[in-house]
């Protein structure tokens, strides 16, 4: 009935239309069209490789086959206030540096388990009133973290091949004993 | 104006003009065109078709570009309607957007509209009581507003027309504050729902928790079959428009209706201006509407006109209808059109766990909502320093945890091996304000809208009564919860503005005197007796149930009373 725009809506998540690489990868231009925040291919690519290492590749699909790191760059460009924007784009920054200055090379150039401490020490540091790592930096990492996960848990991938989706259940069974697995 | 030539003016006359394609108006145009009258329906807004125009019905999470939030220039472009909890990007076309239709707050009043074929009756959430003669004697008994010039008895029987009709789910509780009406198989409380009722049952005599009454068809009739409405499939995406007709909408069922009659001309894109009054007869002879896509004014006329533009702007074309006879608005000879406007208060919640019936969860999902706690204060006696009451909602659920922490393959398998939590449970107060002279709205002397309308100006607040209520609220839901073993009991109330809650009522109340009120007891204007208005603007007090049953009830059985005084030439 509505399907021409159900796949309209399903080409927007999965990199369709608004989301489409603008063909040629060069310039330095990052390969999503954004409004709000300015982010260089560079950057796109950091952000791929930290939702990568959030959501890897095993023998499930991860980060890259479902093209998060693009939900996550959507989501910060047109569901973020201005300030979460400008925490992205100083956190981002700061997360570079700190990449840099302590394995003096980019994360894309780090290995697995580097790439993983990084971001575990950044997400064990759970005190507010910590200074390790900077305000900004913390809340760039936990917009990357939050909407690669998003991402991940709402993708079609998700919802039809790890948990069970229903558009119309057609029941409500009001004692349910436990131990059965349900539907979400 | 249009020229008026003859054939226009006959093309342009009908024997009854609803204004309004809502809840109510969908009702009024059942009626009357089911009993033979010719009925143009006027809306203001785009036509929504049933299924046709329900873009998102059938979308699942993954397709909507932002999994259903709304972007953030969106929100802030839209400070008011983005308050409203349903405002998402599944049904964020069916609400009015804050620049498209402004109004002026004197006080601050987040007013929530749906401008389409179908009104609110496509957003709402479905909830559906009956009032009982404590509500109806409420003004008389403590003294405020006017006493109501009907009693319990008087509707009784149309609302049981309404609910056969619309399909109404519920048990039969048998309660003298909440009457039981024509129901379908309610649906059913769950354990730990059923375990507080039971409790609270047990614990005090005149506190009850029982199976919200919602307009789902849980077993639908030939009535509702009749209508090309199936059964509700417990999708809980009734929003965005069902494409079952699960639930009761005017798109779904009392426009489709009255069209299958052949007697009702359906207008969208027609803002009503103003009634038109004639001096010299002494009675409404039609409508000014102003065409939204051609700015065309355009005049229709009728013997009876039914105004069903919602509460607010009910009362906005009222006071717009200025005339010789009526210097002030239609029908406002006692001044008060406009005045002892009130609303519901929603604004404080409380949340806990349930740490028993580990072994009992929940399988797809209830339509209903959960559990309804009919008021118990001030009921039967005034019992408590403040007057009146609350009803409140109650509902447990068991949410699946997915473990967040951490990155790699491990918080991928925590992703998907998700644990159900404890159970949780919540309630909210849906409370009845006290509609006063203080709180009006009235047109700006000054500002217009893009047809000509002067924009509606908004006054209204809480009062101490409120404050009282809440605070009552929340000692006593306190205490129930603390009684029957929840932990973790959290209270909050929020400061939000009147209006969030969606039940806007009053300002051409109905009363038994023309010189306190506007309507008589069959919602007729007292002198202008072919004008009729039974939206929430008749409403002389709010009660604490929802009021769109109400509205329905009201409508088709001032409908029948104006066909009938027709018929006997008194119209
Ligand atoms: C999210 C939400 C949840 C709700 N939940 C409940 C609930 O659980 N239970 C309950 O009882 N109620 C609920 N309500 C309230 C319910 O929707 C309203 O009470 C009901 O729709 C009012 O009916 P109505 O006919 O007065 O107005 P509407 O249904 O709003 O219809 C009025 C129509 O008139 C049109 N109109 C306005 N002005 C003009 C004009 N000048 N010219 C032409 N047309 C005009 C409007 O565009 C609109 O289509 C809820 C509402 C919302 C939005
Ligand atoms: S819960 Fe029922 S009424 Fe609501 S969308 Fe689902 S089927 Fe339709």
């Amino acid at each position: 009935m509505h399907r021409r725009i159900a796949i309209k809506n399903l080409a927007l998540i999965i990199g369709g239309a608004a989301l489409l690489p603008s063909c040629v990868h060069n310039s330095g231009k990052a390969s999503v069209k954004l409004k709000n925040v300015d982010i260089n291919a560079d950057q796109e690519k950091l952000i791929g490789d930290m939702a990568e290492t959030i959501i890897p590749k095993t023998n499930t699909p991860g980060a890259k086959d479902l093209q998060l790191h693009l939900f996550v760059l959507k989501m910060v460009d047109d569901c973020y206030t201005k300030k979460d924007q400008q925490d992205f784009m100083t956190g981002m920054g700061q997360f570079t540096d700190l990449v840099k200055k302590q394995y003096s090379r980019s994360f894309g150039e780090c290995d697995q388990k580097q790439r993983e401490q990084t971001l575990l020490s950044i997400e064990q540091d759970k005190d507010p009133k910590s200074t390790t790592y900077p305000a900004e930096l913390k809340s760039f990492y936990g917009m990357v973290k939050g909407q690669t996960v998003n991402g991940y848990t709402t993708s079609k991938y998700f919802m039809t091949k790890q948990v069970v989706y229903e558009l119309v259940p057609g029941r409500y069974n009001a004692f349910y004993p436990v131990r059965k697995k349900q539907a979400v | 104006m249009a020229n008026l030539n003859i054939d226009s003016v006959k093309d342009r006359t009908f024997d009854a003009i609803v204004i309004g394609s809502g809840m109510s108006g969908g009702w009024a145009a059942k009626e009357l065109t089911g009993k033979g009258l010719k009925t143009l329906m006027l809306e203001r807004g785009r036509d929504v078709k049933h299924i046709k125009d329900y873009p998102t019905t059938n979308m699942y999470p993954w397709e909507f570009e932002h999994r259903g939030e709304m972007p953030m220039a969106v929100q802030e472009a839209n400070p008011i309607v983005n308050r409203c909890y349903a405002f998402h990007e599944d049904a964020a076309h069916f609400f009015v957007k804050d620049k498209e239709h402004p109004y002026v707050q004197d006080k601050p009043f987040d007013w929530i509209r749906g401008y389409q074929v179908g009104g609110k009756s496509l957003l709402w959430a479905r909830q559906t009581q009956r009032w009982s003669d404590f509500d109806f004697e409420g003004p008389a008994r403590d003294g405020f507003a006017v006493d109501w010039p009907i009693r319990y008895k008087d509707i009784a029987p149309w609302y049981s027309y309404v609910e056969k009709f619309a399909g109404i789910s519920g048990n039969k509780d048998g309660l003298a504050e909440l009457p039981d009406g024509e129901f379908l198989p309610a649906f059913p409380l769950n354990s730990v729902e059923q375990y507080f009722s039971k409790h609270v049952k047990s614990k005090y005599s005149n506190r009850h928790v029982i199976s919200a009454r919602c307009a789902h068809l849980s077993k639908p009739n030939q009535i509702h079959l009749d209508q090309g409405r199936a059964q509700c499939q417990e999708r809980i995406l009734c929003q965005r428009g069902c494409p079952f007709g699960g639930y009761f909408s005017a798109n779904s069922s009392t426009i489709p209706w009255a069209l299958k009659s052949g007697n009702l001309t359906l207008r969208p894109f027609s803002v009503v201006h103003s009634i038109i009054y004639d001096d010299k007869l002494g009675k409404a002879t039609g409508v000014r509407v102003v065409d939204t896509n051609t700015k065309e004014t355009i005049d229709y006329f009728a013997r009876i006109i039914f105004v069903n533009a919602a509460a607010m702007n009910t009362n906005l074309v009222l006071l717009n209808s200025t005339s010789h006879r009526f210097p002030n608005g239609l029908g406002n000879d006692s001044g008060v059109l406009g005045k002892y406007v009130a609303f519901h208060n929603y604004s404080a919640h409380m949340s806990a766990e349930y740490d028993g019936f580990k072994e009992w969860t929940t399988d797809g999902r209830n339509p209903a909502g959960g559990g309804y706690i009919p008021r118990f204060r001030n009921v039967f006696k005034q019992e408590t320093d403040f007057l009146r009451g609350y009803a409140s909602g109650f509902s447990a659920y068991r949410r699946r945890q997915r473990g967040w922490d951490g990155i790699g393959s491990s918080l991928k398998d925590n992703l998907v091996n998700d644990d159900l939590g404890p159970w949780s449970v919540g309630s909210h107060m849906m409370g009845e304000t006290i509609p006063k002279e203080a709180s009006y709205v009235a047109l700006d002397a000054k500002l217009k809208d893009d047809w000509g309308v002067p924009l509606l100006k908004i006054s209204m607040d809480y009062d101490d009564n409120d404050e009282k209520m809440k605070k009552d609220y929340i000692e006593q839901l306190t205490e129930m919860f603390t009684s029957a073993g929840f932990t973790n009991i959290q209270a909050s109330s929020d400061h939000r503005a009147p209006g969030l809650d969606i039940h806007e009522m009053g300002g051409a109340r109905m009363g038994h005197d023309p010189k306190t009120s506007v309507l008589n007891k069959w919602n007729q204007v007292h002198a202008v007796n072919n004008v009729f208005v039974t939206d929430g603007a008749c409403m002389t007090s709010t009660s604490c149930q929802n009021p769109s049953l109400t509205y329905m009830a009201l409508t088709a059985r001032a409908a029948d009373y104006a066909v009938s005084e027709m018929k006997k030439g008194n119209i």
